[in-house]
């Protein structure tokens, strides 16, 4: 799960990620995007571009 | 003291602050970030957790999610007459009940008060599958930020000193330092060099423009100054969620004002 907020500065970043996620995987550019959704900081941005989602494949082993 | 807001808004804020000595400017800065009080999850009683996440990293997710605060209606546990056990003039309980699939947002919280809720409905706190459930009931009260970073109600929460730019009478408007200046609020106006309009505030005092006079062989000494006003201060606070910008500076300046109170009266003490 994407951290609910930037481990830098505390900003709340992850109510963003749903969108950010789509529009990444619509090819668009991650700094449009990120600057759209107005992540101005490069600590909250880097949240976003380097997540890895791995929910999904702990599921199994519940 | 003066403060002269150039932007205010809910979640953000910057202002000067004039008249007022560089201790004073810290103080406000650290009694924003670190004293004034925010409600979030503490106590958690974890009925069901049959998610992927373990059940510590479920509570310290909750625990991050901003709660709507209402410093006025509510006391700190600490000051209360419950004895940090737990009352209503203190704490407000929340319940969550999810059964998957679905994604468990920060919405699905029920508070038991109306106006301590969930500053956003969409902060995602885990994935369930098929038959997962989570059944929680969650403790939140007020506490001071120098406690945790979850109750602190800023995310940042700064200042810098205000910038002056001279330059003397050895400048030729030669433009070495309009075009080293990161911040590009520089220009060569006429013979000399001087500041464009109204963008003298995003200087962050770096100095590159000094360093570039002197590389242009002027002396030992640079024609282009860059000094600061020792009692003028820029500010910038966000908020986090938990109140809003104005609420925030409010109760840092309360803080300062209740304890130079203590501090004064402490004093006339002694004195006798």
């Amino acid at each position: 799960m994407i951290p609910v907020r930037c481990f830098t500065c505390g900003k709340v970043i992850s109510t963003v990620y749903e969108e950010y996620k789509r529009r990444r995987d619509a090819n668009e550019d991650p700094k449009k995007i990120l600057d759209d959704l107005g992540l101005d900081r490069y600590c909250c941005r880097r949240m976003l571009l380097t997540h890895k989602e791995i929910i999904d494949e702990l599921n199994p082993y519940q | 003291m003066k403060i002269e807001f150039s932007s205010l808004e809910e979640s953000a804020a910057s202002f000067i602050l004039s008249d007022v000595s560089i201790a004073f400017a810290n103080a406000l800065r650290r009694a924003m970030t670190s004293e004034v009080m925010a409600f979030a999850i503490e106590d958690v009683k974890i009925y069901d957790n049959t998610s992927a996440l373990f059940d510590e990293i479920l509570t310290h997710r909750l625990g991050l999610i901003p709660l709507v605060t209402d410093p006025d209606n509510f006391v700190p546990r600490s000051q209360c007459s419950c004895d940090g056990t737990g009352c209503p003039r203190c704490t407000v309980t929340l319940t969550m009940s999810v059964e998957g699939p679905c994604v468990v947002m920060s919405g699905d919280l029920v508070s038991q008060d109306a106006f301590v809720q969930p500053a956003e409905d969409k902060i995602p706190i885990v994935k369930l599958e098929k038959s997962q459930k989570v059944v929680i009931e969650a403790q939140a009260y007020m506490e001071r930020g120098i406690e945790h970073a979850k109750w602190s109600p800023v995310t940042v929460c700064g200042y810098k000193n205000y910038p002056a730019i001279t330059h003397d009478e050895r400048c030729d408007g030669c433009g070495l330092c309009v075009e080293v200046c990161p911040k590009d609020i520089l220009q060569v106006k006429g013979s000399v060099i001087g500041v464009k309009d109204g963008v003298l505030e995003l200087c962050s005092l770096c100095r590159l423009c000094e360093l570039a006079c002197l590389n242009s062989g002027i002396g030992n000494e640079p024609a282009i100054h860059i000094g600061m006003d020792e009692r003028k201060f820029l500010f910038t606070v966000e908020s986090a969620g938990a109140l809003p910008t104005v609420g925030i500076i409010k109760h840092g300046l309360l803080f300062l004002k209740n304890h130079s109170d203590e501090l004064h009266e402490a004093l006339s003490e002694i004195r006798g």
